[in-house]
C-alpha cells in the first residue's frame, strides 16, 4: 500500500468511513433530517474526491490485486454517486409521507453505493463478488422497506431469492474459471487451451449471474414486479446504480479476456450467445411493455430493452475499438441515468397519494396544460429513452449504431431498429397522454389546479436544470464525451 | 443569404406567438402571420440582392462550423436552385397554413403556432443541410412538432394516426441513419478520418456490392416520406386526422422532403446503384400512380380522397426521377411545385368545407354551388389542377415527366398515363359530390360564401397555379444548366 494507492482509493475509503459514522450517528440520535444531511454530505465528499482524482484518460492504477482504479471506472463511480444523491433527495420526499422508521434506510443506500463503487473498480473475481453481494443484500433490505405497501413482502422475497440464485450461479461460474486459469484476476493469460470447454461453461454461468442483475431476457422475470413493488426511490436505485455498476464490471471483465477477442477466432460461441441475449432483450422488453398501463412496469420493461441495446458494445471485433466501446457505454449510460432520474423525479412530484405502486399513465392526463415544467421534463426524458434527436439518448444510440456498424453486426442493428420502432408506440403514448385536452373525468370538480400537486420553487429549479441538461447534452454531446474521452 | 437566421427567427417567432397568446388570447395568429411575412420578405430580398457572381446551379456553401468534434460532424448549410425553390414553396405554404388555421384552432392556439413554426424551421433545415448528421437532425426536428400537430389538434382518431405516422418515419429513418453511419465509417477507412460532409462523400469510390445496400437504406427512408406503395399506409390516416394546416403542410412540403432526398442524396451519391435499382423504383412509381388513383376514386372521405391522389401524384416523381432523363427530371421538379400548390389548395378547401358542415364525408355534401358559387368556382379550378388540365401547373409537370420517362420505359409510361384518366375520374367525383346535386335537407343560406381571408388563400393559390401553368419557364429555367441535369445526361448516356 503506497500513498498513491491510498490516494486513489480515497473515494471508496471516505464512503466506507462515512457508513461507519452513520451507524454511530443512528445510535446517538434518531432524526430523519440529520441522517439525510449526513448521507448527502458523505456522498458529496466522495464525489469531490472522485472528481479530483488525477487520472488521465485511459490510465489506470492497480490498488492491491483486488482493485484497479481507472478513468472509466472512476467516471462510472461519479455516475453512481450522482444517482445515489438523487435517490437520497427523492427518498426524503417519499419518507416524509411515510410513518416508518427511516434511519437505516439511508445507511442501506450508502451500502449500495459502496458495493457499486467496489464493482466498478474491481479487477478480480473476489472483489467483484464482494461488491455484488454488498449491493444485492443492501438492495433486498431496501426493496421491501415500505412495510405497509401492498407488494412489499412479495417484492423483497422475489428479489432475495432470485438474486441469491444469480449469485450462486455466478459463484459456480467463477469456480469453473478458476479451475482453468488458476487465478481470480480478470486478465487470464495462461489459459490452458486444452480445457476451454470448462472455461466457456464458467463464463456462461458468470454471464447468467450478471444477466439476472441486468435483467436481460430471458432472466428478466423479476424486473417488472420488483420495479412496481419497491418504493419509488428504490426503483430508481435499482434502475441506475445497480445496472450501471454491474454493466461496467461486465465490460471490464469482458475486455480483459484477451481470449475473447476474435483474433483468436474460436470465440464464436460466446459472441453469438451475447448477440442472442441482446436481441431477445431488445425484442422481449419492448414488446412486453406495449400492453402495460403502470408507469413503473413500463420503465421496467424498457430497461430490459435498454440493457439489450447496451450489450452491443461488448461485441467489438478488434481490441482497437475498445476505447470507442468504453466511450459509447459511458455516454449511453450517462444519458440513460439522466433520463431515468428525470422521469422518476417527475413521477415523484406528480404523486399526491402514497400508493406509488399504482402509478398509471392516465394519471398524467393533461399534465402539459397544468404543470408545464413537469410535463416538459417527462417529454424530454421519454424522448431521450426513445432515442430521438435533440436529446442525449439519441447521441447514445448513435454511438451504439456506430459500434454495431463497425463490427458489422447487422442482425443486432435490425433488432435495434425493430425494437426502437415497437418502443415508440408506448413512449409516444406516454407523451400523448400529457397533451390530453379533455378535463380529467375522475377528478374533483372544484377547480383545475387541484388535479396535480403544486411544485415547489426548489423542485422547479431542479426540473429546469434536468431539462436543460438533457437538451444540452443532446445538442452539444462533446461537452459530455470529453469528460471520459481524449480528444 | 442567411438561412440560419431564417430558421432561428422562425423558432423565435413561434416562441413569441406562444408567449403573446398567454397575454392576450387570439394574438398568436397575428404574431405568426406578421413574422412569417417578414421572414418571407427577408428571404426574397436576400435572393434578389445576393451576389450575381454566385452560381446557384451548384451547391453554394453558406456556413461551415465545427459541431461535434469527436465524429468530425459539422454544421454546414448550402443552397442551390433546388433548395431555393423548395424553401420558397415552404415559406409560401406556411402563410397559407396560418391563414387556414385562423378560425379552426381555438384551443391552445399559442402552442399550436409554436409547433407549426418549429416544424417549418426543421423543414427549411432539411432543404439546406448538407452535413448528413445535421440533415438527419433536421429530418427529426420537423417530425416531432408535426406529430404534435396531428396528435393534439387532429380529428377523432388522431392518436392512432400520429403514432402510425411517427413510427413509419422513425423506423425508416433509422435505416437511413445506419446507412449514414456506414458511409462515414467507410470514409474513415478510406481517407482516415470521420466525415459526414456530403461533398466529401461524393469523392468516395465505392464498390457496387456495398452501395446497393447503402442506397436502399436511404431509398426506403425517402420512399416512406414520398410516399410510395408499399410504404404509403401512414399517409391517408395522417392526412385525414390532421388539422387543415397539418394536411396542407404534410402534402405541400413534407412529402417534398422525400423527393428532395431522392434527388439530392440517393441519385447523386449512388448513381450506379440507382441505375441498377431504377426498374424496380419506376415500377413502384407506376404502381403508386395507378393504386393511388384507384383508391382515391373509392373514398367517401374528402381528405382521404385527396390523400390518395397525393400518392398518385408523387408516383410521377418517382417514375420521372428513376428514368434518368433530363426532361423527366425537370418534370419531377415541376411536379413537386405544382403538387405542392394543388394539394395544398384542395386540403384548404376541405378545411373550409369542414368548418361549415363539420363533416369530411362526401355523402353529407352536395349542392354547395347553389349557396357558394365563388367557392365552387375555385373548387372546380383546384380539381382541374389535380387532374392536370392544360393551362394549370400540374399539366406541364405530368406532361414533362411522361414525355421524359417514355424514352426509357415506354410500357411503364403508357400504364402511368392511364393514371391521368383515373385522376380525371376522382377529380370529377370529388367536385360533383360536393358542389353539384341537391342541397338535401340543408337550408340554402346555411352554407356561407368565402370570407375575405379564404378568398385570399384561394386566389393566391389559383393565381400561382395558372401562372406556372402558362409560364413554366419561371421555375424550369433554374434547372437548365443544373449540375444534376448534367449528371443525369451523363448517366442516361451510360445506360444506353
Amino acid at each position: 500500500m503506497t500513498v498513491t494507492m491510498i490516494y486513489h482509493l480515497l473515494p471508496l475509503l471516505i464512503l466506507a468511513f462515512g457508513i461507519g459514522l452513520s451507524l454511530l450517528l443512528v445510535a446517538w440520535r434518531r432524526s430523519q433530517k440529520l441522517i439525510l444531511i449526513f448521507t448527502l454530505a458523505i456522498f458529496l465528499c466522495t464525489l469531490i474526491a472522485s472528481i479530483l482524482l488525477p487520472i488521465t484518460i485511459g490510465d489506470s492504477v492497480q490498488v492491491t490485486p483486488l482493485l484497479k482504479v481507472d478513468s472509466y471506472g472512476n467516471f462510472a463511480f461519479i455516475l453512481v454517486l450522482i444517482a445515489s444523491i438523487s435517490v437520497s433527495l427523492l427518498s426524503s420526499k417519499w419518507l416524509a409521507s411515510s410513518l416508518e422508521e427511516y434511519d437505516e434506510y439511508f445507511i442501506l443506500i450508502q451500502l449500495v453505493a459502496l458495493g457499486a463503487g467496489i464493482l466498478v473498480m474491481s479487477d478480480h473475481y473476489a472483489a467483484l463478488f464482494l461488491g455484488f453481494e454488498l449491493l444485492s443484500i443492501a438492495l433486498v433490505g431496501l426493496v421491501g422497506y415500505g412495510k405497509n405497501c401492498q407488494f412489499s413482502v412479495e417484492t423483497s422475497f422475489k428479489y432475495l431469492i432470485l438474486s441469491a440464485c444469480a449469485s450462486s450461479f455466478m459463484l459456480l461460474g467463477i469456480a469453473f474459471i478458476y479451475s482453468q486459469t488458476g487465478s481470480l484476476k480478470f486478465e487470464s493469460l495462461n489459459l490452458n487451451s486444452g480445457y476451454e470447454l470448462f472455461y466457456q461453461a464458467g463464463m456462461l454461468l458468470f454471464l447468467v449471474g450478471v444477466a439476472f442483475k441486468l435483467s436481460l431476457a430471458p432472466f428478466h422475470f423479476w424486473t417488472p414486479d420488483v420495479y412496481q413493488g419497491a418504493p419509488l426511490p428504490i426503483t430508481l436505485l435499482l434502475a441506475t446504480v445497480s445496472k450501471v455498476s454491474i454493466f461496467i464490471v461486465l465490460m471490464k471483465c469482458w475486455f480483459s479476456q484477451a481470449y475473447l477477442m476474435p483474433v483468436q477466432a474460436h470465440n464464436e460461441t460466446m459472441y453469438s450467445l451475447i448477440s442472442l441475449l441482446a436481441i431477445t432483450s431488445m425484442l422481449v422488453g419492448n414488446s412486453l411493455a406495449l400492453r402495460q398501463e403502470n408507469i413503473k412496469r413500463i420503465l421496467a420493461y424498457s430497461s430490459i430493452a435498454h440493457m439489450g441495446y447496451l450489450l452491443i458494445v461488448l461485441l467489438i471485433i478488434s481490441p482497437k475499438s475498445t476505447t470507442l466501446a468504453w466511450q459509447s457505454a459511458l455516454f449511453y449510460l450517462s444519458a440513460y441515468i439522466l433520463a431515468t432520474i428525470s422521469i422518476f423525479t417527475a413521477l415523484m412530484l406528480t404523486q399526491d397519494k402514497k400508493e406509488d405502486s399504482a402509478a398509471k399513465i392516465k394519471y398524467w392526463q393533461g399534465l402539459f396544460w397544468q404543470r408545464r415544467s413537469l410535463a416538459l421534463l417527462i417529454i424530454i426524458s421519454v424522448l431521450s429513452l426513445a432515442g430521438i434527436p435533440l436529446t442525449a439518448g439519441f447521441i447514445g444510440k448513435f454511438y451504439l449504431l456506430n459500434i454495431a456498424v463497425q463490427a458489422q453486426q447487422w442482425w443486432l442493428i435490425g433488432a435495434l431498429i425493430i425494437g426502437s420502432g415497437i418502443a415508440l408506440f408506448y413512449y409516444l403514448n406516454m407523451i400523448f397522454v400529457l397533451f390530453h385536452l379533455e378535463p380529467k373525468l375522475n377528478e374533483n370538480r372544484d377547480g383545475k389546479s387541484s388535479a396535480f400537486v403544486e411544485v415547489s420553487m426548489v423542485s422547479q429549479v431542479a426540473i429546469y436544470c434536468l431539462v436543460l441538461l438533457g437538451l444540452y447534452w443532446g445538442v452539444f454531446p462533446d461537452t459530455l464525451s470529453q469528460l471520459f474521452a481524449a480528444q | 443569404m442567411n438561412i440560419t437566421l431564417i430558421m432561428c427567427s422562425l423558432v423565435f417567432a413561434g416562441a413569441l406567438a406562444w408567449f403573446f397568446e398567454g397575454i392576450k388570447p387570439k394574438s398568436a395568429r397575428y404574431v405568426s402571420l406578421v413574422s412569417v411575412l417578414l421572414i418571407t420578405l427577408f428571404f426574397v430580398y436576400s435572393i434578389i440582392s445576393s451576389d450575381s457572381s454566385i452560381n446557384f446551379n451548384q451547391l453554394y456553401v453558406l456556413e461551415r462550423i465545427s459541431w461535434i468534434e469527436s465524429f468530425n460532424i459539422e454544421y454546414v448549410l448550402a443552397v442551390d436552385n433546388l433548395s431555393l425553390v423548395l424553401v420558397s414553396l415552404t415559406l409560401f405554404l406556411t402563410l397559407i397554413c396560418i391563414l387556414v388555421s385562423w378560425q379552426e384552432i381555438k384551443e391552445k392556439a399559442g402552442f399550436y403556432y409554436f409547433n407549426l413554426l418549429i416544424s417549418i424551421a426543421g423543414i427549411v433545415g432539411v432543404f439546406t443541410a448538407i452535413d448528413m448528421f445535421l440533415f438527419f437532425f433536421f429530418w427529426e426536428v420537423m417530425l416531432l412538432p408535426m406529430t404534435a400537430l396531428i396528435a393534439i389538434w387532429g380529428h377523432e382518431n388522431r392518436h392512432f394516426a400520429a403514432i402510425k405516422f411517427f413510427i413509419f418515419t422513425q423506423v425508416s429513418s433509422l435505416l437511413m441513419l445506419v446507412a449514414i453511419i456506414a458511409m462515414a465509417a467507410i470514409h474513415k477507412e478510406q481517407i482516415g478520418q470521420w466525415s459526414f460532409f456530403y461533398q466529401d462523400w461524393l469523392m468516395l469510390v465505392l464498390p457496387l456490392s456495398l452501395t446497393q445496400y447503402l442506397m436502399l437504406g436511404f431509398f426506403i427512408a425517402f420512399a416512406v416520406k414520398l410516399p410510395s406503395v408499399p410504404v404509403h399506409s401512414w399517409l391517408p390516416d395522417a392526412h385525414t386526422q390532421a388539422p387543415t394546416a397539418g394536411s396542407v403542410l404534410l402534402a405541400g412540403v413534407l412529402l417534398k422532403t422525400g423527393a428532395y432526398g431522392l434527388i439530392r442524396f440517393v441519385i447523386q451519391l449512388f448513381p450506379e446503384a440507382s441505375i441498377n435499382f431504377a426498374p424496380i423504383a419506376a415500377t413502384l412509381g407506376v404502381v403508386s400512380i395507378l393504386y393511388g388513383a384507384k383508391m382515391a376514386f373509392a373514398q367517401q372521405d374528402f381528405k382521404r380522397l385527396v390523400a390518395y391522389s397525393s400518392i398518385s401524384h408523387m408516383g410521377f416523381v418517382m417514375l420521372a426521377l428513376f428514368s434518368f432523363n433530363a426532361l423527366a427530371y425537370q418534370g419531377a421538379i415541376f411536379t413537386l411545385v405544382a403538387h405542392g400548390l394543388s394539394s395544398a389548395a384542395l386540403f384548404s378547401l376541405a378545411g373550409m368545407i369542414y368548418s361549415r358542415i363539420h363533416s369530411r364525408n362526401l355523402v353529407d355534401m352536395g349542392g354547395f354551388w347553389l349557396s357558394a358559387p365563388r367557392m365552387g368556382g375555385f373548387a372546380l379550378a383546384f380539381a382541374a389542377a389535380a387532374f392536370g388540365l392544360p393551362g394549370l401547373a400540374n399539366f406541364v409537370a405530368e406532361f414533362l415527366s411522361l414525355v421524359g420517362a417514355f424514352q426509357v420505359y415506354p410500357v411503364l409510361t403508357i400504364c402511368a398515363a392511364l393514371g391521368l384518366i383515373g385522376s380525371a375520374i376522382y377529380g370529377m367525383v370529388l367536385f360533383q359530390n360536393s358542389f353539384q346535386g341537391s342541397l338535401g335537407s340543408r337550408k340554402k343560406d346555411s352554407f356561407t360564401e368565402l370570407s375575405i381571408r379564404e378568398l385570399v388563400v384561394c386566389t393566391s393559390l389559383t393565381f400561382l397555379l395558372i401562372v406556372l401553368g402558362f409560364f413554366p419557364s419561371l421555375v424550369l429555367d433554374f434547372f437548365q444548366a443544373n449540375q444534376l441535369v448534367l449528371v443525369v445526361n451523363e448517366l442516361s448516356g451510360v445506360q444506353s
